[in-house]
């Protein structure tokens, strides 16, 4: 007969990781079955790898919709990374029990819609501390009734009055039932009488979920049991403990009835490092721990059998992180803090001071009653920036190896510490850094954000923020369906997207980010998209939208080193078709699409000044036939007029006979506004020394009747607003000196009568005489 | 704790131990936990006076301290411990209310305190004589005489400091031995005090006023900080106001009713308002004035109300009765503050129309001025 022992531990629970250490050394198990799905065990042998530093977290994922995932994370403090550590430690064959992710997952996709994999989540997952984490997806996830998972022994420790549930473990659990097995006996006595009140009904979709789990478990541990073993310790969360004693087993029958005719999907298992900061509760996956850095201090604490108090040795670090903050943390304070944690905990009536005493004491004591150091405190000592590591033997996919191996190559690692990195690109191996970030945010794994680069004018300078986060690495499998390396997925990743990709406008701009990511392949892919369709495209905007970026790609396309005569032929007939095509779209604007439009011409002009060598004369003629016709909508006409004049094709005076033309009487005052405001914006220069142009705009402006200048005010205003507040008082200074060429000193006719007084009496003052 | 003499009505206030004697009493009685030496309850049993609640003879200890549980909880576990406890907040956030009830309770007196001032001597820190006994006998025990900080010593007591850093830096430092070596030297007698167990320090300062003097930082690491916060939400100040304004009224046996509940919501708004620069619905910014708005400003200004109400009135708080106090507490800068208060009064309170008889209470007041 199999003699089995069920461990009901806390996930993520630092005291039940150690009761889980001294049972196992007193049991001596000949099998170790662990809570998780069976495809772990895969992995298991990996745990001994001494590459594997926790937090790490099992990964797994539908083969074929890498999106749909689902992480199991283990911190050096958690009870199954304690039982696998132990199992491999001792040679004891160790195997996880658990509702195969390959049903789980596929009931997942059963229940829901088909785009559902957007939203992937807790396919299984068992209690507060396993979860899976949503992978971050662009679309927000519908929200989802949060599933009941209690946290048994929080529960039980909440109703003894304790705010920390390690702590009640520690007073009512540890130092009062000296065997382990006992006390792992009595909590699982407690959770049966816990699951016993429950009074949900029996078709609750957590209920079901929770049936089907336990029924796999009992499957797994059954077949276990006929093997022959003679003793067997099960790992499972608290809540699930009373459900797995084989003295109370339903029938073998019942649960396979449970468990027949799931449906299955392939899935693949691996390793990926986790962060101290993603144990949190916080970060939005099912559930975990408030404060890794503090359970994992009470572990370490307790392994180290240290005999020093667990509550002054948290106070000691936490002087140190403040002094490494350059802030006061006295010896003699940390005495006075553990003083106060310990007469605080009194105050509350708790036994022994909890991680919320030791705030409140580190508040009042060693922050001077600030909240901001303690702030700090939490974030690198309670939470902490472990990131954890996993061995090169990890199954992975290629892209992910890649990746790895790139990443040594140009020494960037990754780290959970959001950090700030300036690229020189004149350098090679900078440029390359700034190549794989390029692509993998074409690839959608956003390592690195674009960062501002602060005030340098310069172009051969970048700068980014990198951040690792554990999810990146869903995202880098999810991306391993484009390729096997780095450069060959983002170039078939921007073939894709090109294919797809709905205007010209996001063409131009997946250009432009291949040409920045050194993707020559994907340019290549990109421009043949684009070359057919703009030779489909009529709409004039678009075409000119598309100038900018191809007259960039074009010019520093140069610069990279890419061949960019395919380009070159896409930009010159675009241009050709925009010049040809811009007359006649400029007629017959409305308000909105003539402010479309005149972007459209900024930009274009933009892109075009880019490139010395392109001959303008085409754009030219096309912005003169704008200009030139009163049939224009105001706002287009008068900003070609402007580029016109700029390029200096326009007279001065040409310009004045049509700006006094366009504001006459005539033509309606909102009309005469939007032209001034495409002529005028952007810069104020031109109304500044241009003082026959400013005294023609003032004269419209003093001269249009009072209820048309309700009308345009608002109009005028806005163009105005937009120049800087020194440029606006100097326009507005020249125009109350009278606008006129200014008048010297010498034309002021001088009052000789009313100033004689004052003339002589500061003649006399200087010694002089006055005559007349 | 039953004194005769403060039993006696002709008190104007009457000491926290004395007005809550009877809670205390009850506390005591069913208090079985530990308590610290010289201490007349446990700190679960000070905590619960200060914060209310059921006792489990029936008594209803009423709440003295409406706010976070936490830093009474705090404040009282620093008392337990070798520090001192520092109260710091800006004027009007309860400290020495807080201080005082904590005395009461701790050591069953509140009637040790030093008020600091920009001229409090050491002497009122440490001790002074008895000059017609010091000529005729020259220096001896008889001729001291005990300061507040030296009769908490040798009782054993609470000791208060009121508005720390008001007091000159050099007269504060003297409190450093007394603090950490718990004993105060006389050296013209060549002897010392030395505390019992019990004494320690509760001060009070505001990191509001200009001119303060900062603590030493050798003395400020003899005090746990404990940081009053202004009340968080308008209900709570409005509930704080109430029971205060009630109390008060009762003590000053002023027969206004205080049904106007509606007047203290608005006058506490109108508080939070300028306090916060910003309009409780969050839709208009606002200037605030250079007047500490706290919430012991919208109790007098209340309890002002109600006495006029009471006598001048037909006893109950109307918009009059408050405006003039309350433009009082707002205007203490004739000039910017003025020009503040008549903004607020134009663009939020005329628009409420709710709030009419206020605008024009405070327009009248305008006029007449």
């Amino acid at each position: 007969m199999t003699d089995v022992h069920v461990l009901g531990i806390r996930h993520h629970g630092p005291g039940s990781a150690r009761s889980v250490a001294e049972a196992l050394a007193t049991l001596r198990p000949d099998l170790v079955l662990i809570e998780g799905p069976p495809e772990l065990d895969q992995v298991v042998r990996l745990v001994s790898d001494p590459a594997m530093v926790p937090p790490v977290a099992a990964l797994i994922y539908a083969a074929d919709q890498p999106r749909l995932a689902s992480f199991y994370p283990l911190a050096e403090f958690s009870p199954e990374w304690v039982a696998f550590r132990w199992a491999a430690s001792t040679g004891t064959p160790a195997r996880t029990v658990d509702l195969p992710a390959a049903n789980s997952f596929a009931l997942h996709i059963a229940a829901t819609p088909a785009e559902a994999p957007a939203s992937p989540e807790a396919p299984d997952l068992p209690d507060p501390a396993e979860e899976d984490a949503a992978v971050e997806d662009a679309e927000p996830a519908a929200p989802r009734q949060q599933p009941y998972r209690p946290d048994a022994i929080g529960m039980l420790a909440q109703a003894a009055g304790y705010s920390d549930a390690e702590r009640w473990w520690e007073d009512a659990v540890e130092h009062r039932i000296a065997d382990p097995l006992e006390r792992f006996a009595a909590i699982t006595e407690a959770i049966a009488e816990i699951r016993a009140v429950d009074d949900r009904p029996a078709d609750a979709p957590d209920v079901v979920e929770n049936n089907r789990r336990e029924a796999a478990m009992r499957r797994l541990l059954r077949a276990a049991m006929r093997e022959g073993h003679a003793r067997i310790a099960v790992v499972c969360g608290a809540y699930h403990a009373p459900a797995l004693v084989p003295a109370d087993f339903p029938p073998a029958a019942a649960d396979n009835k449970v468990l027949a005719g799931l449906p299955k999907t392939k899935v693949a298992v691996t390793w990926v490092p986790w962060t101290s900061d993603r144990l949190r509760l916080q970060t939005g996956y099912g559930a975990g721990v408030t404060a890794p850095g503090w359970y994992q201090h009470l572990f370490a604490h307790w392994t180290a059998n240290s005999t020093n108090d667990v509550a002054t040795t948290w106070l000691v670090r936490v002087a140190q992180t403040l002094r490494r903050e350059r802030l006061d943390a006295s010896t003699a304070s940390v005495v006075e803090a553990s003083r106060m944690a310990n007469a605080l905990a009194a105050v509350r009536g708790r036994p022994s001071p909890g991680l919320a005493e030791l705030d409140d004491a580190a508040q009042a004591v060693l922050c001077d009653g600030s909240s901001l150091p303690l702030a700090l405190v939490h974030r690198e000592l309670t939470v902490g920036h472990d990131l954890g590591t996993v061995p090169d033997s990890a199954p992975t996919v290629p892209l992910a190896a890649d990746l790895a191996a790139t990443q040594r190559r140009l020494r960037l690692q990754p780290s959970a510490l959001e950090e700030l990195l300036t690229i020189d690109l004149r350098k090679p191996t900078q440029l390359a850094r700034s190549v794989l970030l390029h692509r993998l945010a074409l690839l959608g794994v956003s390592w690195g954000t674009p960062a501002d680069t602060g005030r340098t004018k310069g172009t051969f300078k970048e700068a980014w923020t990198l951040r690792w986060q554990p999810e990146l690495a869903v995202a880098v499998v999810d991306a391993s369906r484009y390729g096997t390396t780095i450069a060959a997925a983002a170039a078939t990743c921007v073939a894709e997207r090109a294919q797809v990709a709905g205007s010209l406008t996001d063409l131009s701009e997946l250009l432009a980010s291949c040409l920045l990511a050194d993707l020559p392949d994907g340019i290549r892919a990109v421009v043949s998209v684009l070359a057919e369709r703009t030779a489909v495209q009529q709409d004039v905007v678009p075409l000119l939208e598309t100038i900018a970026p191809l007259a960039r790609t074009c010019r520093y396309g140069n610069v990279r080193g890419v061949d960019v005569t395919g380009v070159q032929r896409i930009l010159d007939a675009t241009v050709v078709r925009a010049c040809v095509g811009l007359p006649t779209a400029c007629a017959g604007l409305d308000d909105a699409a003539a402010t479309a439009m005149r972007r459209a011409i900024d930009s274009a002009q933009y892109g075009l000044s880019l490139l010395p060598e392109l001959s303008l004369d085409d754009w030219h003629r096309a912005l003169a036939a704008a200009a030139g016709s009163d049939r224009i909508h105001g706002s287009v006409a008068g900003r070609a007029t402007r580029l016109l004049m700029d390029a200096g094709l326009v007279e001065r005076d040409e310009v004045a006979a049509r700006l006094s033309r366009r504001l006459s009487i005539a033509t309606p005052a909102p009309e005469a506004a939007a032209w001034l405001d495409g002529l005028l914006s952007g810069d104020a220069v031109l109304l500044i020394h241009d003082q026959r142009l400013l005294q023609l705009v003032d004269d419209w402006v003093a001269g249009v009747r009072d209820e048309v200048f309700d009308d345009v005010l608002p109009l005028l205003r806005r163009t105005f607003s937009a120049f800087s507040r020194p440029e606006r008082r100097e326009i507005g200074e020249q125009v109350s000196r009278g606008c006129g060429p200014s008048r010297g000193p010498g034309e002021t006719t001088l009052d000789m009568r009313g100033a004689g007084p004052a003339i002589r009496t500061m003649a006399g003052y200087l010694g002089w005489e006055a005559i007349a | 704790m039953t004194d005769a003499q403060t039993a006696a009505p002709e008190i104007l206030r009457a000491h926290a131990e004395t007005a809550y004697a009877d809670e205390l009493q009850a506390l005591a009685a069913v208090d079985d936990r530990p308590r610290p030496p010289s201490w007349q309850l446990s700190p679960w049993a000070v905590a619960t006076y200060i914060l209310g609640g059921g006792l489990p003879d029936g008594t209803q200890v009423s709440p003295k301290y409406l706010g976070s549980a936490r830093l009474v909880e705090i404040a009282v576990a620093s008392l337990a411990t070798d520090r001192g406890l520092l109260l710091l907040g800006v004027p009007g956030t309860a400290k020495t209310w807080l201080g005082e009830h904590l005395a009461a309770a701790i050591s069953g007196t509140s009637k040790l305190v030093v008020q600091g001032t920009a001229g409090t001597p050491e002497e009122a820190l440490r001790y002074g004589w008895n000059y017609a006994r010091l000529l005729a006998d020259g220096p001896s025990r008889a001729a001291l005489v005990a300061g507040p900080v030296m009769r908490a010593m040798e009782s054993g007591s609470l000791v208060r400091v009121e508005e720390l850093t008001r007091i000159p830096s050099d007269v504060q430092d003297s409190l450093i031995t007394i603090m950490s070596e718990k004993t105060l030297p006389i050296p013209e007698l060549n002897a010392e005090v030395q505390a019992i167990k019990g004494f320690n320090v509760i001060a009070t300062a505001n990191n509001r006023d200009k001119g303060v003097n900062d603590l030493s930082s050798a003395l400020r690491r003899r005090f746990n900080t404990v940081v009053l916060p202004l009340p968080d939400s308008l209900d709570q100040e409005v509930e704080i106001v109430t029971t205060r304004v009630r109390s008060l009224g009762a003590a000053l046996e002023l027969p206004a009713d205080l049904a106007a509940l509606s007047e203290i919501r608005r006058v506490v708004t109108v508080m939070r308002e300028l306090r916060a620069g910003l309009t409780q619905d969050q839709r208009t910014t606002l200037k605030s004035p250079s007047a500490t708005l706290s919430t012991a400003e919208a109790i007098s200004v209340m309890t002002n109300g109600l006495s006029l109400a009471a006598h001048f009135g037909d006893g109950s708080v109307r918009a009059e009765d408050v405006a003039a106090s309350l433009v009082g507490a707002v205007v203490k800068d004739p000039v910017q503050d003025r020009v503040i208060w008549q903004e607020y009064l134009e663009t939020v309170v005329r628009n409420r129309p709710e709030w009419k008889d206020l605008y024009r209470a405070c327009r009248d007041l305008e006029t007449a001025n």
